[in-house]
């Protein structure tokens, strides 16, 4: 039988009858994986070595016929280990595999492996803030999932202009103009910061942004409101 | 008669814990770390287990996910025993209560064993 090496990710760990677990790792070549791993329970390794949450691994598996195939051998390439010293930095890991796991239940691509690595070294970093991992990753997950919204023109088509303000159409996906003798919610620096976070600027450049505590409420609040609206 | 599975890495502190465990009629085994407690979970099958959160390794929250994730351990109440203040834990409280089953969070340097006990005796007796 061939066995295959890749680098992967784990997002979930189930058990499966007495003495084995199901992994589901997320690879860069094969997509989202189920593995068995056999004998894991009844050996002390069950949070250690290649199956760790929060790593990067080498992983050697079998692909199976029914969907399942067995996890041969395994190496730590990297653990982000700052994540799992820190309780909110943990807390908010296990959301958001939750949270990409249930967004990847199709074949995913490889890009979210990679938006995995980038969430796991956001949250290794403690000089990046929650608040800004949360809103780069919801912000990856719409691009992803092709729902990225309008930031170059107004929903009517012309070109937004630095010295207006706008309020957000959720029905177009796009900008409108404030009405005439209102300020609108989103100004040009908002805009910049949309497009910095939506062209995938990193958390660690997102967080250097100036002005960032002002920016952030408005646009954190526009992209969680489109990930309802648009489920990823 | 109840097991307990004490997750406690101050092995000073475990002693006078597990003492006072037993002497109130419990059965407890006492794990330092997460996965020492994942195997001694494995070995005694606990009725509670009291957890620090601050482990060295492993945090108390990796503990949890992966006890957890074991279909037999998701319904076995969980109390927190931890030197970290509720001001620390407030942000995720919410999530260790509705996603990890904690039943409940003692501040430790305020909770004396006979409000350790209580906490356990109220536990169990609710589930």
């Amino acid at each position: 039988m061939n066995q295959l090496v890749t680098s992967a990710i784990i997002l979930a760990r189930t058990d499966y009858g007495e003495a084995d677990r199901i992994l589901t790792l997320l690879t860069p070549d094969y997509g989202k994986l189920s593995l068995l791993a056999k004998g894991v329970r009844r050996v002390k390794s069950k949070l250690a070595g290649g199956i760790e949450l929060f790593s990067v691994s080498d992983i050697t598996f079998i692909k199976g016929r029914g969907g399942v195939g067995t996890l041969v051998s395994t190496r730590l390439v990297k653990h982000y280990e700052h994540i799992v010293a820190d309780l909110e930095r943990t807390m908010l890991g296990y959301e958001l595999l939750k949270r990409l796991n249930k967004v990847t239940e199709d074949q995913p691509e490889s890009e979210y492996f990679d938006l995995l690595r980038g969430l796991f070294e956001a949250l290794d970093d403690d000089e990046v803030p929650l608040a800004v991992v949360r809103f780069w990753f919801a912000a990856q997950l719409l691009t992803l999932g092709g729902h990225m919204p309008n930031l170059r023109t107004e929903a009517g088509g012309n070109r937004l202009e630095a010295g207006r303000t706008y309020d957000f159409d959720f029905d177009r996906t796009a900008f409108r103009a404030a009405e005439p003798g209102r300020e609108g919610r989103f100004t040009a620096d908002h805009i910049k910061l949309l497009r910095l976070v939506f062209s995938g600027g990193s958390p660690k450049l997102l967080s250097k942004v100036a002005a960032l505590g002002t920016l952030l409420p408005a646009c954190d609040e526009l992209v969680r409101h489109l990930t309802v609206v648009i489920p990823s | 008669m109840s097991n307990v599975l004490l997750i406690e890495p101050n092995v000073v502190l475990a002693g006078t814990y597990m003492q006072a465990l037993q002497h109130a009629g419990y059965t407890a085994v006492h794990a330092r770390g997460a996965q020492e407690a994942v195997d001694a979970a494995d070995a005694t099958r606990p009725d509670v287990v009291v957890l620090e959160l601050q482990l060295s390794g492993h945090s108390g929250v990796e503990f949890l996910h992966e006890f957890r994730s074991y279909g037999e351990w998701q319904t076995v109440p969980v109390i927190v025993n931890t030197h970290l203040s509720a001001q620390a834990i407030a942000a995720v409280q919410p999530a260790l209560n509705s996603e990890l089953g904690v039943h409940m969070c003692l501040y430790k340097p305020r909770t004396s064993l006979q409000q350790l006990l209580g906490a356990i005796n109220q536990t169990l007796a609710a589930v």
